[in-house]
């Protein structure tokens, strides 16, 4: 019995535009289930659908909780998030000018528990140490790499069971990318769910268990990790 | 960041005295008068750097509060209370809870908007004060509001706008360094991140806002007393500037900042005055000139975010 999302029939317009025209994906706890697609294709459309930031036109998103069903897809952002689904916005979006301890405090606003969320500070550090040395210094002067960090730890502070990723490798050296895609598997064997969405497709096809392909607002593939990167159409849009 | 220590608090308190018994004592009533306006001003860029500095929240319409705590305090104690000057503290406070139910009315639409369109908005609503007060006989109209009590001696004017000024910094410079100053910040940098962090962001700059508006009307009810007379001219536009230049000067967040910049920018204009230029008003020409230097200069402020202690 698995803990799922289930995106049905999304459409996302923005007035006259279309972005994205219907599309059905699912990913589920403890697996990485990728969105690659080329610029415009919908993808952070779909993510921010996802977490509220957006609209849905028609569709919906349901929280599929041991076969129990919560219909999320006009809930607000925080009421999405008491539903453990957090979402790593594109271009970190960390806050520049406040510390990287206040920067994961901020993200652990839902939580009134504060030895709760001490603990929560130290499993970031844990997971990431270069945010435990840098823990007093501005958010800003941190490398490209430590904010994708701490982008990601400050959305791991609301305890999420699932963490949508727009675009973690935006901009980063390909060593960080891959110590961070090494983390993804991390959080998925402790159970999180991971929704990333990529423009580097080999690396994100390679560590993702499930993946779909999105083409301009529409659903044009989708298999296994593994298939994706040995299909001949993939291959020539995304690989070569 | 860190509570303001007692220490500091106890130096203020005796430079606070030993200026007001300076003044007293050795100073001219004008030199007397200015410092309160000093004070009455700080109240403002306060106010309106909570607003604009923290919540990054562009707000045009402090006049129109500054106005509202002016004139409620004004007819509170003229119609009800006598012209007793000893109710002042308490009609300046209910002037600041008119304000802020005004500022309530106000933010309850408007933040559904960002960022310009929220100036727009608390620039019309200053306006429709403005007029209202304009066109309202009883007090006086276009005339202004003549014989307001004022205070009776200027250690007590010193001492309640102090008492005041302080109560402002204190509660906005812990506001400010508080978890919900934090999630403030959070909503400044990056909207759409401090969104997904599930911080009610309307909510949090309508609580903003409040403030902020309570402090206007608080300062407004002050002004009011200190000068004894306004009209609805002293509210207008240019005031809602003269408040955002202080705040600018002084840094956007920084709440000992902008006292800083009030007292340069209170200071500055009469010194200007008393120089001997022949009949030339060279004020007019200095301060704007001033003011680009520092925006090229230093624009992020006298002092940045930072405090001064």
């Amino acid at each position: 019995m698995a803990t799922k999302i289930k995106v049905e029939h999304l459409s996302i317009h923005y007035g006259n535009i279309k972005a994205v025209k219907g599309i059905s994906f699912e990913f589920t706890r403890g697996q990485i289930t990728t969105l690659i697609g080329a610029n415009g294709a919908g993808k952070t459309s779909s993510l921010k659908c996802i977490a509220g930031l957006l609209p849905a036109k028609t569709g919906k998103i349901i929280l599929d909780k041991d076969n129990v069903h919560i219909e999320i897809t006009k809930m607000t952002p925080a009421d999405r998030l008491r539903c453990k689904i957090a979402l790593c916005p594109e271009g970190r979006g960390v806050f520049p000018n406040l510390t990287v301890l206040d920067n994961l405090m901020v993200g652990a606003y839902l939580n009134k528990d504060h030895k709760k969320i001490l603990e929560l500070v130290e499993q970031q550090y844990e997971l990431f140490p270069k945010l435990a040395e840098r823990r007093n210094q501005l958010a800003g002067t941190l490398s490209g790499g430590e904010q994708q960090m701490l982008a990601i730890g400050r959305a791991l502070m609301s305890e999420p069971e699932f963490l949508m990723l727009d675009e973690p490798s935006l901009g980063l050296a390909p060593v960080i990318v891959e110590q961070i895609f090494d983390k993804f598997v991390l959080l998925k064997k402790q159970g999180l769910g991971l929704l990333v969405v990529e423009q580097n497709a080999s690396l994100a096809l390679e560590v993702s268990d499930y993946a779909y392909v999105l083409e301009t607002g529409t659903m044009t593939l989708n298999g296994t990790g593994e298939a994706l990167l040995k299909d001949s159409r993939v291959q020539e849009a995304y690989l070569s | 960041m860190n509570f303001v220590a007692k220490n500091k608090l106890l130096f203020f308190f005796i430079s606070f005295v030993a200026v007001g018994v300076i003044c007293q004592f050795a100073l001219n009533s004008y030199i007397q008068a200015l410092v309160v306006s000093f004070m009455i001003n700080a109240i403002m860029a306060l106010s309106l750097n909570f607003i604009t500095g923290v919540a990054n929240q562009f707000s045009l319409g402090q006049a129109g509060f500054m106005a509202l705590g002016a004139y409620t305090s004004a007819v509170l104690t003229k119609v009800f209370l006598a012209d007793q000057w000893y109710f002042i503290p308490l009609t300046a406070l209910a002037g600041a809870v008119v304000a802020t139910v005004a500022g309530y009315l106000v933010a309850l639409p408007s933040f559904k908007l960002r960022g310009d369109y929220l100036a727009i908005v608390t620039m019309g609503f200053a306006e429709i004060v403005r007029v209202l007060f304009l066109n309202w006989n009883f007090v006086g109209g276009p005339r202004g509001y003549n014989g307001v009590v004022k205070w009776p001696e200027f250690l007590i004017s010193y001492g309640f706008t102090g008492l005041a000024l302080f109560l402002t910094f204190m509660v906005l410079y812990h506001l400010k360094i508080s978890w919900f100053g934090r999630n403030l910040w959070a909503l400044n940098e990056d909207e759409i991140a401090a969104e997904v962090m599930g911080t009610p962001i309307a909510k949090n700059k309508r609580f903003a806002f409040l403030f902020s508006a309570f402090f206007a009307g608080l300062g407004g009810a002050l002004y009011g007393h200190h000068l004894g007379y306004f009209s609805p001219a002293s509210f207008g536009f240019l005031m809602s500037v003269q408040i955002l230049i202080f705040a600018v000067l002084g840094g956007l967040g920084s709440m000992s900042g902008s006292i800083l910049a009030a007292g340069i920018l209170t200071a500055l204009p009469e010194i200007l005055r008393s120089l001997p230029t022949g009949g030339l008003d060279i004020r007019m020409i200095v301060f704007p000139i001033l003011l680009i230097l520092l925006m090229i200069l230093r624009p992020q402020g006298l002092l940045g975010r930072k405090e001064l202690f």
